[in-house]
């Protein structure tokens, strides 16, 4: 946990120097008494970076008996293709519309929940998606675009 | 009597009202129900539904789904002895024992009908309080606003977190988020880097989507309702109505747990786990039968389960008087009405009064139908629990970037939720908690309006905070959280350290 914190801490120090450089690049007014737009981000940068610096005080410390998180029991091959599959289905949504690039991604994460029925991962991947897609559109009134099926779906 | 009173309850009654709150209901008892979903992963999936529908209707679905949610999580806590929610996890105790014991139909039984009490005591509290307190809240400056919703900030992150430090870091995190976007005094752009998609900011709902589901659909890789045989076994239920006998023996978990709930559920960020537990731990110590605890025990099933559902009422005081979500949950909920440009607080009830009491009777409906639905089709309802991951999870991965997509028809927002799911899984990585971030996106606009606001009147003189008793005190209570949770802490981490040593 304090291997964890120290990361933690680096990271939020990096990202606050980042966001204090762009807020003293934020533009400024002459609005008299009013306070200027980078006023309030100033002083969430000043927080932001006292905290950072407090975790990673915390995180030199010597250890003690904190108790690390144990990691669910999970091949990590599930986390990187379920990673995939979503980076995939989001790059090609635009393109593919949600009715034509939703049939994928369902099937892909039905197996990748433990689904191996060819039928089921068919039938369930085709038919909820079918079922949302129309669902959001015809009920809710909710124009989700249908991409290169256009032609296809009214 | 107030014409806002009538007003509102004529809107809650309203058969489209009813018919969505009963909606709520039925889906807030299976959400509730399936281990690994939370009631706030039930409303992003219903959330879209909302964008369409009326105000009134909105709120009541969603009120239907909150209050029952909290009942559903006591079904699988009882049956299966994994909480659906985590405020169900002090129901399991004594639930769990008496379903082993063949009599799951008669915990259940006790379950809602201890839910029903709780909620509506908190009904009766949130009809009497929250005008009230709306009325208060209406002398409030703007300095006193500020210091208000500060301490509504600092108390979320001690609450949440078991380390101040990280809780505070999360809070500051959605502050800087927050202030993506135009500047609410000026309409300045900052942190935009001329993408025009930043200029209205990052969406509450878009984040709070990627924030809770993405790491839920991680979460659920692992199995976690048991194997087929438990699920099945564990949907056979026997006489659900309770007796007379248990009904005299729940009597006094019921007049703890209720109040205990409803005070708590004031409270922002202490939410139903702490209201449950300490129920729970009370009812034990004054009851005759505390030697039955944690065997099966009828009062240590009624305590917890009737602070669960009394904090759903109590959650609802701050957020609709204040304007100051006490979970995510209600979090969820200033979203909901702010689509459809409701904004909680005092004036709610100045200016829309008969929404507001509408609010308050669909709560009291959403209660009914609760203990309804939950004995006429609770037989029906646990074939829930043999619902496959396979296609739950996958439909809820959907519902996530529709949900997002129809906020704004924005292909980049599903991407900004998307964004905020990687965040959510680092921060768990980092045992960092994520509600305090939610809060801060909600409050932060807020915060930093009176706060300029505040500056601007005093000519930038900042003792103006300390000018009026009511900002004052608020910023006392801010004080005192901050340093307590510090003090909790330390004690914490010394008692574990001796309990090493030793």
């Amino acid at each position: 946990m304090r291997r964890r914190n120290l990361i933690a801490a680096i990271f939020l120090l990096a990202i606050g120097i980042g966001y204090t450089v762009l807020t003293a690049h934020l533009p400024t007014r002459d609005i008299g008494s009013t306070t200027q737009p980078s006023f309030f981000p100033w002083v969430i940068a000043v927080l932001f970076l006292v905290l950072s610096a407090a975790l990673l005080i915390q995180g030199l410390r010597p250890a003690t008996g904190d108790a690390v998180p144990k990691a669910p029991d999970v091949a990590p091959n599930k986390y990187l293709w379920g990673g995939v599959a979503f980076v995939v289905y989001l790059a090609a949504l635009p393109t593919l519309g949600f009715l034509a690039a939703n049939v994928p991604f369902f099937l892909a994460l039905m197996y990748l929940y433990g689904e191996r029925r060819p039928l089921w991962l068919l039938g369930g991947s085709i038919g909820i998606s079918l079922a949302l897609f129309f669902l959001f559109r015809k009920v809710f009134q909710i124009l989700l675009p249908s991409g290169i099926l256009s032609g296809v779906i009214s | 009597m107030n014409p806002d009173i009538l007003d509102g309850f004529a809107q809650a009654s309203m058969m489209s009202s009813l018919i969505a709150t009963g909606i709520g209901s039925l889906l807030g008892l299976v959400v509730g129900m399936i281990p690994g979903m939370t009631i706030s992963t039930g409303i992003i999936i219903v959330l879209p539904l909302t964008f369409v529908l009326e105000p009134t209707i909105s709120i009541a679905l969603l009120l239907g789904l909150y209050v029952s949610g909290m009942t559903g999580g006591s079904f699988s806590a009882i049956l299966l002895n994994i909480p659906g929610t985590p405020s169900a996890s002090a129901t399991g105790l004594d639930g769990h024992p008496l379903a082993q014991r063949g009599e799951a139909g008669r915990a259940l039984g006790l379950a809602i009908t201890a839910s029903f009490i709780g909620g509506m005591f908190s009904f009766a509290g949130l009809f009497l309080i929250a005008p009230l307190l709306a009325e208060i809240a209406l002398r409030f400056q703007s300095p006193d606003l500020f210091s208000l919703v500060f301490f509504g900030l600092t108390i979320i992150c001690s609450f949440a977190a078991k380390s101040v430090i990280k809780g505070l870091l999360s809070a500051v995190i959605g502050l800087m988020i927050v202030t993506i976007g135009q500047d609410p005094m000026m309409g300045s752009q900052r942190f935009t880097f001329g993408q025009v998609n930043l200029i209205a900011g990052i969406h509450f709902l878009t984040a709070l989507i990627g924030l809770f589901a993405i790491p839920q659909l991680v979460d659920n890789f692992v199995e976690l309702i048991g194997d087929k045989e438990t699920r099945h076994k564990a949907t056979r239920i026997e006489r659900v109505l309770p007796r007379w006998a248990d009904l005299k023996r729940i009597r006094l978990p019921v007049c703890i747990g209720a109040p205990v709930g409803a005070f708590l559920g004031i409270l922002p960020g202490a939410g139903g786990p702490i209201a449950a537990f300490i129920s729970y731990d009370y009812t034990k110590r004054v009851s005759k039968n505390r030697d039955e605890f944690g065997k099966g025990a009828p009062e240590g099933i009624a305590a917890p389960e009737s602070a669960n559902n009394a904090v759903t009422g109590g959650a609802l005081v701050p957020m609709m008087t204040l304007g100051i979500p006490g979970d995510p949950v209600t979090a969820i909920l200033i979203g909901a009405l702010l689509i459809h440009g409701l904004a909680p607080g005092p004036l709610l009830f100045v200016e829309n009064g008969g929404f507001a009491f509408g609010v308050i009777f669909s709560f009291m409906y959403a209660n009914f139908f609760n203990i309804v639905i939950g004995f006429l089709g609770l037989r029906l309802l646990v074939k829930v629990l043999a619902t496959p991951n396979a296609l739950l999870m996958p439909t809820i991965a959907l519902l996530c970037v529709i949900g997002s997509y129809a906020l704004r028809n924005n292909f980049f927002d599903v991407y900004v939720m998307f964004g905020f799911g990687l965040l959510g899984l680092a921060m768990r990585w980092l045992d960092m908690p994520v509600v305090p971030l939610l809060l801060a996106l909600v409050l932060g606009r807020p915060l930093e309006e009176h706060l300029r606001v505040s500056l601007a009147s005093s000519q930038g003189d900042p003792t103006i905070f300390f000018t009026s008793p009511f900002s004052v005190v608020f910023l006392g209570m801010a004080a005192l959280s901050i340093f307590w949770s510090f003090y909790a802490e330390h004690r914490s981490r010394r008692e574990s350290n001796g309990a090493t040593r030793q």
